[in-house]
């Protein structure tokens, strides 16, 4: 936790002796809002977010394959990390519409293309890669690079925490689940 | 003419003289939906590279360390397939989960898990 924490500060400063611009001034608070998807409280919030929305996948009957319900479960997962996103950035909307909002999109496909010569913001040998890196995050395909890139740190950083959170709830369970013993140990101080 | 003119770049005075007309009307930088392309470009490559470089250290401590200064080409590469290995082991963990939740059905398993993981 530690190493995080001191990564965003040297990150920070780096920062900090640049010209201080608008734009940098906003992607410092884009740098701390990042930093808090490493902290235990956060990670904490999440898990208990995504064990709720476990139960309630598990109570509906709605997914009988296995496969189903390993969809499902990651959907409710992306959901639950959407929402603890707080809506500051633009993958995290983007997976909470994308259960209403697909049919409207669909409808909206045929906007007139902006001339070459606007559309191209970086060089041809990025651009390629832009468009594949866009592709991978949601809501961000047609997004310039600079806006694209603090997309990307930021849902990296999400993703990392959802590994954590998700790996920890998996060995728990499957502890439980070899020894359904009532008494528990007791639980071992969380070292993230 | 003066209206398919005033169509595309209003704020272009009338003032000016007829034969700069031409070159009054291209897209010019204002915030219209087409970007000024090549002021943009001098001004963002900084942008980029530093954007870039910040994306270097978000990047598994094992490729960062060999790397040193990578070229932004392939760092976009490798945080393409980071992404996409991370969504994989999401998926992965996400089948575990599945597998693990059909299995337990009591509940007194669950509330216990749900304290040992929240805060007391």
């Amino acid at each position: 936790m530690a190493d995080g924490e001191m990564t965003a500060k040297e990150r920070k400063r780096k920062r900090g002796t640049e010209s201080s611009s608008s734009s940098s001034a906003a992607a410092a608070a884009a740098e701390e809002e990042e930093a808090k998807w490493r902290t235990e409280g956060e990670q904490r919030t999440y898990s208990s977010r995504l064990i709720a929305a476990l139960r309630r996948v598990r109570s509906s009957a709605a997914a009988p394959t296995d496969r189903a319900r390993s969809r499902a479960l990651r959907e409710a997962a992306d959901r639950a990390l959407a929402v603890s996103a707080r809506g500051r950035t633009r993958w995290s909307r983007a997976i909470l519409l994308s259960g209403k909002a697909r049919s409207l999109k669909r409808s909206r496909v045929l906007r007139p293309k902006p001339p070459a010569a606007a559309s191209k913001s970086s060089r041809p040998p990025l651009e390629k890669k832009t468009r594949v890196l866009g592709r991978l995050v949601p809501g961000c395909r047609k997004l310039p690079l600079p806006s694209l890139l603090e997309e990307v740190s930021d849902y990296i950083a999400a993703l990392q925490m959802q590994v954590r959170a998700m790996s920890a709830i998996t060995e728990v369970l499957s502890a439980a689940n070899a020894a359904p013993s009532p008494p528990p140990p007791p639980p071992p101080p969380q070292t993230m | 003419m003066g209206g398919k003119h005033r169509r595309i770049g209003g704020e272009v005075g009338w003032r000016v003289g007829s034969s700069s007309f031409a070159t009054a009307f291209r897209p010019f930088p204002s915030r219209s939906r087409f970007k000024m392309s090549s002021r943009r470009n001098r001004v963002s490559e900084e942008e980029i590279n530093e954007l870039i470089s910040k994306l270097q250290s978000l990047l598994p401590e094992t490729r960062r360390r060999g790397a040193g200064r990578a070229s932004a080409a392939k760092l976009l590469k490798e945080t393409c397939s980071y992404i996409r290995s991370l969504n994989r082991e999401v998926d992965d963990l996400s089948d575990r989960l599945s597998g693990l939740m059909a299995t337990l059905d009591s509940n007194s398993a669950e509330a216990e898990i749900i304290r040992s993981l929240l805060p007391s």
